[in-house]
């Protein structure tokens, strides 16, 4: 059989996130997580004589979401059922958009430039979840009836490196467009993976979750390929074993018998309505990097990185136009990003503010504090709010530069720290930065550190 | 129906008292002609209502009335199965919007009312397994027609203020009123909200009402109308209420479909109906010859498809595991599906699951469901031309009076389902039409059914009371 395909792996993504509505899809049951089986009422239970009303802010939300991947959005939202029995699912069909989705030909560009074009992105209801314990499966149907969004990529990824950029640059939109809950939402993917050596025979792998899971099942999924016979198939992950296996063959297309979800009217889509989302939508992250760096002459890596969390890009924009927007981005790469990373909190959980650290920064551009004071104070600005320059005052942090006062202190340092002052001279470099740090101590860290080493170096010289 | 409405809110009447004799009578009949297959507490609502009264607090335009509510209608806490035994024992957790429609306006829920399993049959004798099929009001031998048979003999039998909520998929309100002798209204899709509605087929299921005149359906029909906001598909309805509708016929243009009093029909309905036709001329009405070839040679292909694409995919959440009919739980999960199903659901109801699924599969699919849906869009066009020309069509109900069960028996499939020709493209289109009793052949009732265009429901009642129902 002739391929279209050249390349060694060939992968596509079927992309499934859950929407953080406050409402489910077509019920008012909240999202939020509850107790098993208390979230749940005769629609999202598929009860005889109930009926699924669309929660519009779902439909808002997908269509927030096409619009930022650039897709075209459908004039007319349509559902459909999908038919297949299954326990989790209550009605045993699933209302989704099937021939007309809400956004199509949308776009995702990877660093290296390369495209990867969204087939199509579409709102569908998400089933119960079955839980297996201790030899029973438990069903809890809380998640009946959560929005999901769909999306699907053509298989236009050639390795599972790609894959998690792709992965990575979705979370990043959907972290951006406020849509998506790190702590409560769930993102997983189906991947669709084929590779030259076995006639790019299709297999699919279900249910994986996270952008670096994508990649590990991915990467030993091609390397099985290799080594086995390839059917195709379904076949699901196993995160703790780092294994695939297989679900079911795939000797026919499935058939989900599709109709029209006849209990939903057609939704037109105005398009006022459209431009009024599309004007919520931020600048997302790349295009925020890609301007700094070339407005501010920001690091490209520290660009990306600042944006790559829109709280911590708006907070860094703030400080930015006020002060050098270079020195600005190395303090809040190295330090507030490290300390958020150190501490796994989000910013919105600190008490980080624009206005003192701004203050803060302006104390180290005028040398009126030294860095190690600066991170000291940054710690605390995590945890409440204060001046930082009255604070320097009121603590006595100012810097020291002064030589005549610094000389004394390193002289009585010398002085009492006689075996690192031997090392020195017998040619330990380090001893140095020991001596230093001993003044830093003596100092409170208000000590200019380069006045300090010239100093030490001269006196032991 | 006023009158007692009345002395019921004044105290002049003793609620409870009429309630049990009601009951009693009820159960008499429904001891003869099984019509009813779950009892709701009618005597606890009448206590609570004559309570009412007594303080002068009586209020709603159906106080004290009975009404039965259709098998597949929700009503919290009454077993509610649409006749079918993989629904047995499920209570619903709430109204169907329609039954508290009328709880809001004083009325007293007294049953449910047997119908074919889920709407599937213009009999009654696809009741599911181990539900009795009705027999009809004016020959036990006959059927009651379907598939609201129970509510349109109850409403024949019922000596007491009775209203009845029914509902029509592709004529199961005019079909039985025709053959049972009343008034059946099958109002615009749309209209009526759906919610706790047991689907049939969700985009031509209408909830409509039957009474022993028109006077009574109208009255029924404006309380259920509306828009819900837990059916996207109900619509707000304008203009006056119709149960105020005045009788008025002179200048009326009237569409008669000639093939419809054609070959095929009964001698005594023909005669029934160019007889009634021949009174609506006399009293000033202008009859117009119509044709509306698309409906009447694709209207019942068109609807089986849909009606069983649909079906198929309502029947797929019964399956024994949340509610209904169950068994031993076992895995693996589809082979309990399989025998829950298998031994719950009826032989017509299979029928129409295998069938609505075939038309629905891939490579299937264009062929039949999405082609029918073309073809319903067609058949709303040609309507909306014909009521471009005439005010109202005016058809017989039923091509036959109500046939023997015998007879019945030596129908197949594909005869039964002809039966409906005349009443699926009014359903199919969506458009309200009314079933009136007009004269009898062989001793038993013939239909007249009226259809007007898309919300004027009123203008089907304005002929159907010159006509003198």
């Amino acid at each position: 059989m002739a391929h279209k395909f050249t390349t060694d792996a060939i992968i596509g993504l079927e992309v499934h996130v859950q929407l953080n509505t406050k409402t489910k899809l077509f019920c008012s049951c909240p999202t939020n997580v509850a107790e098993p089986n208390t979230a749940i009422c005769p629609t999202c239970l598929g009860h005889p004589g109930s009926k699924p009303v669309l929660n519009s802010k779902a439909l808002e939300f997908a269509t927030k979401l096409s619009l930022a991947l650039g897709c075209t959005i459908a004039p007319t939202a349509v559902f459909s059922r999908k038919t297949y029995f299954y326990p989790d699912l209550v009605k045993n069909y699933q209302i989704t958009q099937y021939e007309v989705p809400l956004g199509s030909h949308g776009i995702i560009i990877l660093d290296i430039g390369k495209l990867i074009r969204i087939e199509r992105v579409h709102l569908e209801e998400d089933p119960g979840a079955l839980i297996h314990e201790s030899g029973a499966t438990l069903i809890d149907y809380n998640r009946s009836g959560i929005p999901l969004c769909e999306i699907v990529t053509h298989p236009d990824m050639h390795s599972p490196a790609e894959a998690r950029e792709f992965m990575k640059k979705l979370l990043n939109i959907l972290g951006y467009l406020g849509l998506f809950d790190q702590n409560t939402c769930v993102i997983k993917a189906d991947a669709n993976v084929s590779i030259r050596e076995k006639n790019y025979e299709r297999v699919e792998i279900k249910n994986i979750t996270g952008f670096k899971e994508i990649e590990r099942a991915l990467t030993y999924e091609i390397e099985r390929q290799k080594q086995q016979d390839v059917r195709r198939e379904t076949r699901g992950w196993n995160a703790e074993k780092g294994t695939t296996y297989t679900l079911r063959l795939k000797e026919t297309e499935e058939d989900y018998g599709y109709i029209v979800e006849p209990d939903l009217p057609l939704f037109e889509i105005d398009p006022n309505w459209i431009r009024a989302i599309k004007a919520t939508i931020p600048e997302l992250a790349e295009a925020r990097a890609a301007r700094w760096v070339s407005d501010w002459k920001i690091d490209e890596t520290d660009a990306k990185i600042i944006a790559a969390n829109i709280d911590v890009a708006e907070l860094f924009e703030t400080i930015a136009k006020k002060i050098d927007p270079v020195f600005s981005s190395r303090w809040v790469r190295r330090e507030i990003l490290r300390l958020l990373n150190d501490e796994k909190k989000e910013l919105r959980e600190t008490q980080f503010r624009a206005q003192e650290l701004i203050e803060l920064f302006k104390l180290l551009i005028d040398k009126k504090i030294t860095d190690r004071i600066g991170q000291r104070i940054i710690e605390q600005l995590a945890k409440k709010q204060f001046s930082p320059a009255a604070y320097v005052k009121e603590q006595n942090l100012v810097m020291v530069a002064d030589e005549n006062t610094l000389e004394k202190i390193c002289k009585t340092i010398i002085e009492q720290n006689k075996k690192a002052v031997q090392d020195y001279k017998n040619g330990e470099e380090k001893s140095l930065m020991f001596l230093i740090g001993q003044v830093m101590k003596q100092t409170k860290g208000t000590a200019a550190p380069n006045v300090v080493k010239e100093l030490l170096k001269s006196l032991l010289a | 129906m006023q009158k007692f409405i009345q002395d019921a809110k004044t105290g002049n009447i003793d609620l409870v008292d009429h309630t049990h004799k009601a009951i009693e009578q009820a159960e008499k009949i429904n001891k003869e002609y099984r019509y009813i297959t779950a009892w709701a507490d009618a005597i606890s609502r009448a206590e609570e209502l004559q309570k009412l009264a007594k303080t002068g607090k009586a209020t709603g335009k159906l106080f004290g009335v009975l009404v039965s509510a259709k098998d597949n209608l929700c009503v919290k806490g009454v077993e509610t199965t649409a006749s079918s035994a993989i629904l047995k024992g499920y209570k619903p957790l709430f109204n169907a919007t329609s039954v508290q429609k009328c709880i809001d306006e004083g009325a007293i829920i007294l049953a449910k009312t047997v119908q074919d399993e889920f709407g599937f049959g213009g009999f009654s004798i696809n009741t599911g397994i181990g539900i009795e099929k009705p027999l009809n009001p004016h020959d036990k031998k006959r059927t009651c027609g379907g598939s609201s048979g129970g509510a349109a003999g109850l409403t024949q039998k019922a000596n007491f203020p009775h209203l009845a909520l029914a509902e029509s998929t592709g004529g199961s309100i005019a079909d039985p009123a025709s053959f049972c002798g009343i008034t059946g209204l099958t109002p615009t899709y749309g209209r009526v909200s759906r919610y706790g509605l047991i689907d049939y087929a969700n985009s031509l299921d209408k909830i409509g009402t039957m009474a022993k005149n028109v006077e009574d359906a109208a009255l029924l029909l404006d309380i259920i109308s509306g828009k819900d906001d837990h059916d996207s598909t109900s619509q707000e309805t304008h203009g006056p209420t119709l149960v105020d509708t005045a009788s008025a016929i002179h200048g009326l243009r009237i569409g008669i479909i000639p093939e419809t009093i054609g070959e095929g029909l009964d001698n005594g309905v023909r005669k029934a109906v160019t007889t009634a036709l021949y009174k609506l001329e006399q009293n000033g009405a202008r009859k117009i010859e119509l044709s509306l070839p698309v409906s009447m040679k694709y209207g019942l292909a068109t609807y089986y498809t849909l009606a069983m694409s649909e079906a198929s995919t309502n029947l797929a959440k019964y399956c024994g595991m949340r509610y209904g009919a169950s068994d031993q739980l076992s895995a693996p999960y589809n082979e309990y599906f399989t025998r829950v199903r298998t031994a719950n659901f009826g032989e017509e109801a299979k029928r129409r699951i295998l069938l609505g699924t075939f038309t629905r599969m891939a490579g299937y699919r264009d062929a039949f469901y999405k082609k029918a849906a073309q073809i319903r869009t067609k058949i709303i066009q040609e309507y909306a031309e014909a009521f471009n020309k005439v005010d109202v069509i005016i058809t017989p109900t039923m091509p036959v009076v109500a046939p023997t069960f015998d007879e019945l028996k030596k129908l197949n499939p594909l005869q039964n389902y002809l039966m409906d020709v005349l009443t699926v493209s009014p359903n199919l289109a969506g458009i309200p039409h009314i079933s009136i009793p007009c004269g009898t052949s062989n001793g038993m009732p013939v239909g007249l059914m009226i259809t007007g265009p898309h919300f004027a429901e009123h203008k089907i009642i304005q002929v159907a009371k010159a006509y003198g129902a």
